[in-house]
């Protein structure tokens, strides 16, 4: 329970969550419940994903969907601390760490919250386009809502260093433009999430085609455009 | 002089209650949100109301008795202790609402995954994957379909149907008929329609190879014509001497090539 304490914290007191961080109190402890609730959450949502298709599926699924993000997060992280680190930032890496796992939790719980709407699609409906096309919907609503964390706990972290302050704010936004990409790239490498129905349970699905074109063909489907080839 | 004007006794009940806000305003703005009661803007009770800014008077004077003195210098009121910095210490150790929400979210979500994937049938469809399939086919590299009305099956590959030729090709390349997706009449024209997906056939003592076609199985005369059909080693596959020999001889690839030689 003490580590879904440190969510409620993140969400009802979060001037005081990034203060912490900014100070480097407890980062350990902190990163740790929160590396717990987010591979559960994810696990959890992962699993619901993967149940459209078989058993297989969804204990894959749960297993690649937190992966999915902490890679993510591991490839993405590093970026962020050496050009803040150009611009002036003191932020040690743990700090970036800790203040990108921040907005990652936060897109856990949100996730979390949005599972039961995932469950009553998954159980009404079974067409696969559509259900693809409600979790990139909601996985874009999560990730932004973390990303707006992220930038908010930036800019009470690095609060203290005035020196280049604009430039690292906007290095914040392209960097969250650089982790949406490499995110939408993880998961297009890492898929299949959900299954198509006409297809065997495969672990990972051959490369090829991306992310945006799948999504683009997708929505063509669901209009009555062309079939997804 | 202003202080001839007596004021009404409201205006010395306005006078104390806005002396009152103001006392309430500066302690809450001291004090840290969660805990008011910690402030110690306190104004002793013995004391007579701070003489209020501006017109106001003392409470002797308004009630007309007593001879008049000078306002005394307003009494502030203690300075409130400057607060200690907030501890950076994460608070709510004990679940609080919030929290336990989610323990029992995350618990019901894992319940319900365990429920919809519990098989119903031997057949192992579970809650979650109950629903008819309306989904449109996704149509990629290995995709299995059967027309309604049509024995045939095909196989997509690289952008084409292919044509099963034989329940030997059918096993050979490891499908099952769970693969086999039944579509309607007519779906396949929509499709380029590639190359029939044959299967080769030899024996071990034997040094043809034949493809079986139909029913039947075709010699293939020499390594020319084998490449020429696009076949390559990974189609042939070793079946028993017996079986090719029962199987009835078709046409020689190419044809006319003379009778076929017997495995």
């Amino acid at each position: 329970m003490n580590n879904l304490a440190i969510i409620e914290t993140i969400l009802r007191n979060r001037h005081q969550f990034f203060a912490e961080i900014r100070e480097g109190v407890d980062l350990g402890q902190k990163m740790r419940a929160m590396l717990i609730s987010v591979i559960a959450f994810f696990a959890l949502y992962g699993a619901v994903m993967g149940s459209t298709h078989s058993l297989w599926q969804a204990l894959g699924s749960a297993v690649k969907l937190p992966l999915l993000f902490l890679a993510t997060l591991v490839v993405c992280s590093p970026t962020l601390y050496f050009f803040n680190l150009i611009f002036g930032s003191n932020q040690s890496l743990t700090q970036n760490f800790t203040l990108i796992l921040t907005a990652i939790t936060v897109t856990a719980v949100l996730l979390l919250s949005f599972t039961p709407i995932a469950l009553f699609f998954l159980l009404t409906t079974s067409h696969y386009q559509f259900f693809k096309l409600l979790n990139v919907g909601v996985f874009t609503t999560a990730g932004i809502v973390g990303v707006v964390f992220l930038s908010q706990g930036m800019r009470i972290v690095s609060a203290s260093g005035k020196e280049g302050a604009r430039a690292r704010r906007n290095i914040v936004r392209l960097w969250i433009l650089v982790y949406a990409f490499v995110g939408s790239q993880m998961a297009w490498t890492l898929r299949p999430f959900i299954g198509a129905p006409s297809m065997p349970f495969e672990l990972f699905r051959q490369l090829g085609g991306n992310f945006y074109a799948n999504i683009f063909a997708s929505i063509g489907e669901i209009l009555g455009f062309f079939t997804v080839r | 002089m202003m202080n001839d004007r007596q004021p009404s006794r409201v205006d010395q009940m306005l006078d104390l209650l806005v002396e009152e806000i103001e006392r309430r305003m500066r302690a809450r703005t001291s004090a840290p949100a969660a805990e008011p009661p910690a402030v110690e803007v306190v104004i002793p009770p013995v004391e007579p109301p701070a003489q209020p800014v501006g017109p106001a008077k003392s409470l002797a004077e308004t009630q007309g008795g007593a001879e008049y003195r000078p306002p005394e210098p307003k009494r502030r009121p203690p300075e409130p202790k400057p607060e200690p910095e907030p501890e950076l210490v994460l608070s709510s150790p004990s679940p609080s609402h919030a929290t336990r929400m989610m323990g029992r979210l995350g618990l019901g979500v894992l319940v319900a995954i365990v429920l919809i994937n519990i098989p119903l049938n031997r057949h192992g469809t579970t809650l979650a994957t109950a629903m008819p399939d309306r989904a449109t086919l996704v149509i990629r590299d290995g995709l299995v379909v059967k027309e309604e009305d049509d024995e045939e099956i095909y196989v997509y590959q690289d952008g084409h149907f292919r044509w099963i030729s034989s329940l030997d090709a059918f096993e050979h390349y490891r499908f099952t008929w769970g693969d086999v997706h039944v579509v309607e009449d007519g779906f396949l024209d929509r499709y380029e329609i590639g190359a029939p997906l044959h299967v080769l056939l030899k024996c071990r003592t034997s040094p043809h190879i034949y493809r079986l076609e139909s029913g039947e199985k075709r010699w293939i005369v020499d390594i020319a014509a084998f490449e020429a059909e696009g076949h390559v080693w990974e189609d042939v596959r070793f079946v028993g001497c017996g079986y090719l020999r029962d199987l009835p001889d078709g046409e020689t690839i190419p044809p006319g090539s003379g009778p076929p030689p017997q495995p």
